[in-house]
């Protein structure tokens, strides 16, 4: 397929320019004058200026970034899941630390605060505190 | 070998460029930088014009990498020069279009003069013999430039390139008999050009 590294045997043998069966056989190709020129054409490669090699390396690195594995859709909602549940777990955890590093007596306050504030009963003397108020009123007029 | 370059060439499968391992993405970028200065030099033969050689280097890596980098590397060769031959046809069809192209070797690209009976047959060492290199690379560049595209790829890809016969017929899209053919004309019409020009 490619030659070129059998190249020492293309450019001998006999030479009729005349003769088209040579042409199946690179080896029977041996014009000096096409041996001079494939040395001309290597070395006119080996005389390219830093900036054309430079583009030259920049256009293979773009081209072999095609192959480097994309991110696919599954790949983009795993790690989306997967950010959603460590901040959950962060989130989690923070209030934990947070209640473990309270006192107990400060711990069992805000507990018991929520209780107060979740409490049924707690509901009923909110809505009737004018109530609670005026009755308070009562008995120290009647105190005095 | 040759019957598994046909195979592959009639059917030319494109696969998509698959994620790659690290070994097979090296042995792809080796294969571009050890191509890749004779690929702008042809396309700079084709275009006279440096800056849009590069473009069709890039692109025909590109198209490489897109298209045939999944493929066996043994296959890489004449599937690369494809890319950037079908690149290179396309610029000077639009070249065409935009009637730039002037070329006085192709009026007689296929119907001119047969260059095969008229080609000399010399013991003498040839038309470069006597140029000291610099004068030889600039008249070698010329008579390039001014061979007919066919001629120049399949003067390019057999003589320097080292591609067989087949596998040059493959990546230029046409017949082993056009290659021989071409490569003739091409032989004749270098040697005559560079033999004016010494």
């Amino acid at each position: 397929m490619n030659n070129r590294s059998n190249e020492p045997s293309r450019l001998n043998g006999p030479s009729r320019l005349n003769d088209p069966s040579r042409l199946n056989d690179p080896s029977r190709l041996d014009e000096p004058w096409v041996e001079r020129a494939v040395a001309l054409l290597d070395e006119s490669t080996d005389a390219l200026d830093a900036a054309t090699l430079s583009r030259l390396n920049r256009a293979r690195q773009a081209a072999l970034a095609q192959r480097r594995p994309a991110l696919t859709g599954w790949m983009i909602g795993t790690g989306f899941a997967g950010a959603a549940l460590a901040l959950a777990l962060a989130f989690g955890l923070g209030q934990r630390h947070a209640l473990s590093s309270l006192s107990v007596p400060e711990a069992i306050e805000q507990v018991g605060d929520a209780d107060a504030l979740a409490s049924d009963d707690n509901l009923d003397l909110y809505e009737n505190l004018d109530f609670y108020a005026w009755l308070d009123a009562q008995q120290q007029d009647g105190n005095g | 070998m040759m019957l598994a370059q046909s195979c592959f060439m009639n059917g030319l499968d494109r696969m998509p460029a698959a994620p790659a391992t690290a070994d097979e993405s090296h042995a792809v970028e080796r294969f571009l930088r050890e191509t890749e200065r004779r690929a702008l030099r042809m396309a700079e033969f084709s275009t006279g014009n440096r800056a849009e050689a590069l473009d069709l280097v890039q692109d025909a890596m590109f198209g490489f990498v897109r298209h045939y980098s999944a493929r066996p590397a043994g296959e890489w060769s004449p599937l690369f020069w494809r890319v950037l031959d079908s690149r290179i046809n396309d610029w000077h069809r639009r070249q065409r279009v935009r009637g730039r192209w002037l070329g006085w070797f192709e009026r007689d690209d296929e119907d001119g003069d047969d260059p095969i009976a008229a080609a000399p047959d010399l013991g003498e060492p040839g038309p470069l013999a006597r140029l000291a290199d610099d004068e030889a690379s600039r008249a070698l560049e010329l008579a390039l430039r001014a061979l007919p595209l066919r001629q120049r790829q399949a003067f390019l890809l057999r003589m320097w390139e080292g591609l067989d016969v087949a596998a040059t017929a493959a990546a230029m899209r046409c017949s082993e008999g056009s290659v021989k053919t071409h490569l003739f004309r091409a032989l004749a019409n270098l040697r005559k050009y560079l033999e004016a020009h010494r």
